[in-house]
């Protein structure tokens, strides 16, 4: 991988842990090999790894939380899911456009028929979350399904932008 | 079933045999059980278990980071493998049984 990709990626990381383990991290992810496929797949885990890291700090966090702390709502599979669905939504998407770039077809391909299972199945699991835990944690609920709204947003507008 | 992934006690079991940096801990556990940690995956394990005092940086070789396991990171190593020993010992006594 280039040093400006491995730099970037090293990025999404919260500060207090970028200063511990973000050298040492750029160089590994400068070892790994080339590869389209390979530098999607390292991408999505450095992604997903960063949110965990901002959700849940090993550098500069509190090791100690209270039961209802953002952290402890945002381990619930209800709260995470729907986050990481869109993600993968996204991911799917940008990765459609830098293999086959804008194309619009009269005919649905299967990333877009993904795409809407993706996003249709966690609206279900968005309602239940926000039934179970905006009566328990209000403000650290509405924190999670602000981040969940983002998350969705940031899926939805490369679809709407772009026309595709 | 997909591979065995449970990257903290990788990771120690990576460092049993002597200290690593993270590229050669990913080749050695791809060795050890067919699992090729990613680099996100493999630096959660890392922060957590030097968090927890399992494993412990060694001066740095240039950019690379190596890391050895403690004290007590052997003991845990020791204690988990046994009791997935005992659990496998078991299943596999069941499963003979049948």
């Amino acid at each position: 991988m280039n040093r400006a990709a491995a730099h970037l990626l090293t990025r999404l990381y919260p500060r207090a842990w970028r200063e511990r383990y973000g050298a040492e991290f750029e160089a590994l992810l400068e070892d790994r090999p080339g590869g389209f496929l390979t530098a999607v797949r390292t991408g999505v885990n450095v992604l997903w790894s960063a949110l965990h890291e901002h959700i849940f700090p090993t550098r500069g966090g509190k090791m100690n939380q209270p039961a209802h702390s953002f952290g402890a709502v945002m381990k619930q599979p209800s709260a995470f899911l729907p986050v990481a669905m869109s993600l993968t939504a996204l991911a799917m998407v940008l990765g459609d456009i830098a293999l086959n770039g804008v194309v619009h077809q009269a005919d649905e391909g299967t990333v877009a028929h993904l795409w809407q299972l993706l996003m249709g199945l966690q609206l279900p699991v968005l309602v239940f979350f926000a039934i179970k835990w905006l009566p328990r944690a209000p403000r650290q609920s509405l924190y999670v399904l602000a981040l969940q709204a983002g998350a969705a947003l940031a899926s939805m507008a490369p679809v709407f932008f772009l026309n595709l | 079933m997909g591979h065995f992934s449970d990257p903290p006690l990788l990771v120690l079991a990576s460092l049993a045999s002597g200290p690593k940096h993270g590229h050669a801990m990913i080749e050695d556990i791809a060795g050890i059980c067919g699992t090729r940690l990613g680099p996100g995956t493999l630096y959660g394990a890392i922060g957590r278990l030097e968090q927890q005092g399992w494993i412990e940086p060694l001066p740095p070789e240039e950019r690379r980071q190596p890391y050895q396991i403690t004290g007590e990171g052997l003991r845990v190593l020791r204690a988990k493998l046994t009791t997935l020993q005992q659990f496998t010992k078991a299943g596999l006594g069941r499963l003979e049984a049948l």
